[in-house]
C-alpha cells in the first residue's frame, strides 16, 4: 500500500516506456522551451498590435518579423516537437515493443531544434519567406525536412514491427501525420522556394500547405491522443468505434482542400475558394464521427487529463464548425483580412495544445516512473490555459469582427478602425500573458519531474488500474 | 486496416488528389499566363518592374510589410475595396506574372497597397514624401527609423536628406533599403484594363437574371 502511494505510476511503467525515456524527454523539454519562448514572442507581437510604436526602433522585432517569429516558434518548435513526442509514445505503446532506433529520435530532434534556432535568427534578420506557416528561411528548410524524417523513423518502425496485426485508430492518425508531413513539406519547398511556380500560383500552393499543417499534421496527432486516452482512462470501449475509419479517411481526403478559403475574393481562379467552402462543410462529417466516438471525454469524472482533453476536443469541434461557417462568402466578407482569422488559427492551435497537454500529463509520469510533483501546478496550468485560450480567442474574434464591419464601411478611416479594435486587443494581450505564465508553470513542473523529486500528493490525479492496459487497443 | 501497403498508398493518393487539383489544376489554368500586348499603346501589360523596385520588393518582404498590408483589390460588390479607392477594378492573376513572389497579404491592419503608386501620384507625393512617411510612421503604423541614418555633413550635404529632422551639422539620409522600398511602393499600379478584370455583366436581353 505505502509503496504504491509513494509511486502510483510505477506499476504503469514498463520496459516499453523506459526504452524511450531519454529521447522523448528531450523532445518534450525542447517543445516546452519553444512553447514559452513562442508565447513571449506572441505577447510582444500582440502588444505591437495595439501600440504600434512598441519595439519599432529595433529591426529584428518589426511587427511582421515578430509575427513570423512567434508563429514559427509555436508551430515548428512547440507543436512539432510535442506532437512528435506524443505520437511516438502512442505508437510504441500500441506497437507493444520497446522503441527501436531511439537514437534516431534524439539525433533528428537535435538537428530539428538547431535548424529551427538558426531559422528564427534568419527570420529576425529578414530572410523569411512571407508564406504563412512556412516562414523559415529557404536555406534551412531541407535540413528541417531531413531532421523530421529521421526523428519520425522510429514511429514507422514501431508501426511495421507491431506485435498485433490489427491496428487501432490512434495508430492510423499518428502514422498519417508522420507520413504526410514530409510529403507536403517537400512539395511546398520545391514549388515555393527552390523551383517557384509563377505568380499567384504560389499563393495557392502556400494556402494548400498552410492548411495541411493544421489538418494533416496537427489535427491527426491531437485526435490520436484522444483515441488513446479516452478509452484508457474511462475503461470503456468507444461507442460506434466501427465508424472511426470513416472519420479518419474523411479527414485525410478533405482536410487539405479547405486552405483555399484564405484566397476568397483574391486574384486566383474562383473555384479554389468555392471548393474550399464545400470541403469545409464535407469535413464536418469527420467532426461528427470523432464527436460520436469520443464524446465520453466530456464527462471528466475528476480526471485532470480528461479535463484538458475535453477542453481541447471542444476547441477542435469548434474549429471545424468555424471553418465551415466562416469560409462561406457572406461571413468571409466581414472576417477575411481581419483578426478574426487570427482567432480561428488560435482556436486550432489551442485545440492541439490542450490535447497535447493532456497527453503530456498522462505520459510523462509513465516515462519517468514518477508522479507529477505538484497537483497544484497542474490545476494552475489548467485554469491558466482554459481562461487564457478562451479570452484570447473570444477577444480576437470580437476585435476582428468589429474590424471587418468597419473595413466594409468606406467612410471609416484606419485610425477609427484601430480605435474600435484596440480595447479587445488589449484584453487579448492580457490573456496571452496568462497563457505564458501557465506554460511556464508546465515547463518548471516538467523540469522538476525530470529531476526526479516525486511526491505522493498528485497520486489522485492518475487513476490508472493496470487492468486497463489490455482493454483499449 | 491490416494491409499496410494499401494504407500507405491510400494516404499518398489522398494528398496527391488535393495536390493535383489545387496545384496542378491551377497550374494548367494559369501556368502559361502571359502579359497582354496592347497594339495601341505599343507595349505589353503589366509592365516589367524596374530593378530598383524588384530590390525594394525584397525589403518589403523581409520587413514583413505583408502582415499588415494586402496587395489585392476585390471586386466592387465584395467588400469595400473599390469604394475605399484602393483600385478601380479587381486584381487578376495577370497583374502578378512578373512578381517573383506575389505578396497578396493576409491581413488589413493598414490599407491595401495594390495601387499605392497610383494614389501617391494623384496626391502628388514625391519619393521624399514617401520616405518621410516611412520615417514618421502614423497612428496605426510604426516608424521605420532603422531604414535611415543620421550622419555628419561632410562637405556637400546630400540631396536625398530629409529636411528638418537632424541637428545642425548633421543630416538624416535614407539607406539604400529605404530608397528601394520607396521605389517599389511607387511602382505598385494595377491600372491596365485587362479583359478578364472587367466586372461580369448580365446579358441585357435577360435583365434581372444572374
Amino acid at each position: 500500500m505505502t509503496t504504491t502511494l509513494h509511486n502510483p505510476a510505477a506499476a504503469e511503467v514498463s520496459d516499453i516506456d523506459r526504452s524511450a525515456r531519454c529521447s522523448l524527454s528531450f523532445l518534450i523539454f525542447s517543445a516546452l522551451g519553444w512553447l514559452v519562448a513562442g508565447g513571449v514572442l506572441a505577447l510582444l507581437n500582440l502588444i505591437q498590435a495595439h501600440s504600434p510604436s512598441f519595439l519599432s526602433e529595433c529591426s529584428w522585432f518589426s511587427f511582421g518579423r515578430l509575427q513570423a517569429l512567434q508563429e514559427t516558434a509555436l508551430i515548428y518548435g512547440w507543436s512539432v516537437n510535442a506532437g512528435l513526442a506524443a505520437g511516438l509514445w502512442l505508437l510504441i505503446r500500441l506497437g507493444g515493443a520497446p522503441i527501436r532506433g531511439a537514437n534516431y529520435v534524439g539525433v533528428g530532434a537535435i538537428f530539428w531544434n538547431l535548424g529551427l534556432t538558426l531559422g528564427l535568427i534568419g527570420i529576425a534578420v529578414g530572410e523569411m519567406t512571407s508564406f504563412s506557416l512556412l516562414q523559415l528561411p529557404r536555406y534551412i528548410q531541407p535540413l528541417m525536412l531531413v531532421a523530421f524524417a529521421v526523428s519520425s523513423a522510429p514511429g514507422v518502425l514501431a508501426w511495421t514491427g507491431r506485435r498485433a496485426e490489427s491496428t487501432y485508430a490512434t495508430q492510423w492518425y499518428v502514422i498519417a501525420a508522420l507520413f504526410l508531413f514530409p510529403w507536403f513539406f517537400s512539395a511546398a519547398q520545391v514549388m515555393l522556394l527552390f523551383a517557384p511556380v509563377r505568380g499567384v500560383l504560389q499563393n495557392a500552393v502556400a494556402a494548400w500547405y498552410g492548411q495541411n499543417v493544421l489538418s494533416l499534421l496537427l489535427a491527426p496527432l491531437a485526435i490520436a491522443v484522444l483515441y488513446y486516452i479516452v478509452p484508457k482512462i474511462k475503461g470503456k470501449v468507444l461507442p460506434a468505434y466501427d465508424f472511426a475509419i470513416y472519420g479518419f479517411w474523411s479527414l485525410v481526403l478533405f482536410g487539405s482542400w479547405i486552405g483555399g478559403r484564405h484566397l476568397i475574393g483574391g486574384p486566383v481562379p474562383a473555384w479554389i475558394p468555392t471548393v474550399a467552402i464545400a470541403a469545409a462543410a464535407i469535413l464536418l462529417f469527420h467532426h461528427i464521427i470523432v464527436a460520436i466516438n469520443l464524446r465520453g471525454v466530456f464527462s471528466t469524472e475528476g480526471s485532470i487529463v480528461l479535463k484538458f482533453a475535453a477542453a481541447g476536443f471542444a476547441a477542435y469541434l469548434l474549429t471545424g464548425i468555424g471553418d465551415a461557417v466562416f469560409s462561406m462568402r457572406g461571413p468571409a466578407a466581414v472576417t477575411h483580412f481581419t483578426y478574426f482569422e487570427q482567432a480561428q488559427l488560435q482556436l486550432a492551435l489551442a485545440s492541439f495544445s490542450l490535447l497535447v497537454f493532456a497527453a503530456l500529463y498522462y505520459l510523462a509520469p509513465r516515462l519517468f516512473g514518477a508522479a507529477w510533483p505538484s497537483a497544484g501546478l497542474i490545476r494552475a496550468h489548467y485554469l491558466a490555459s482554459l481562461i487564457g485560450f478562451t479570452v484570447l480567442i473570444v477577444s480576437l474574434a470580437i476585435a476582428g469582427w468589429r474590424q471587418g464591419v468597419a473595413l466594409n464601411n468606406p467612410e471609416l478611416s484606419f485610425a477609427a478602425i484601430a480605435a474600435q479594435s484596440r480595447p479587445w486587443l488589449q484584453v487579448a494581450t492580457a490573456a496571452q500573458a496568462l497563457l505564458v505564465l501557465g506554460n511556464l508553470a508546465l515547463l518548471v513542473h516538467f523540469i522538476r519531474l525530470m529531476l526526479g523529486k516525486a511526491s505522493a500528493e498528485s497520486a489522485a490525479q492518475f487513476r490508472q488500474p493496470q487492468a486497463l492496459e489490455a482493454s483499449a487497443s | 486496416m491490416k494491409n499496410g501497403f494499401l494504407f500507405f498508398f491510400g494516404l499518398f493518393f489522398a494528398l496527391a488528389l488535393s495536390w493535383g487539383a489545387l496545384v496542378l489544376g491551377t497550374n494548367a489554368q494559369l501556368g502559361d499566363l502571359s502579359p497582354h500586348y496592347d497594339d495601341l499603346e505599343g507595349k505589353s501589360f503589366p509592365e516589367r518592374p524596374s530593378g530598383l523596385a524588384v530590390r525594394g520588393q525584397a525589403v518589403y518582404q523581409d520587413l514583413g510589410c505583408a502582415s499588415c498590408h494586402t496587395q489585392q483589390v476585390r471586386r466592387a460588390d465584395y467588400g469595400a475595396d473599390q469604394a475605399r479607392g484602393w483600385g478601380e477594378r479587381q486584381s487578376v492573376a495577370r497583374d502578378y506574372v512578373y512578381q517573383s513572389r506575389p505578396l497578396l497579404g493576409t491581413s488589413r491592419v493598414g490599407p491595401d497597397l495594390a495601387n499605392y503608386g497610383v494614389r501617391a501620384e494623384e496626391a502628388g507625393k514625391s519619393v521624399a514624401d514617401v520616405l518621410a512617411d516611412l520615417y514618421n510612421g502614423s497612428e496605426g503604423m510604426p516608424s521605420y527609423r532603422f531604414l535611415f541614418e543620421t550622419r555628419k555633413i561632410d562637405g556637400e550635404p546630400s540631396a536625398k536628406a530629409l529636411a528638418g529632422v537632424a541637428p545642425a551639422g548633421y543630416e538624416l539620409v535614407p539607406t539604400e533599403r529605404a530608397e528601394t522600398l520607396a521605389a517599389y511602393l511607387l511602382s505598385l499600379k494595377q491600372t491596365y484594363a485587362f479583359a478578364e478584370a472587367a466586372p461580369y455583366e448580365a446579358d441585357d436581353s435577360k435583365e434581372g437574371a444572374h
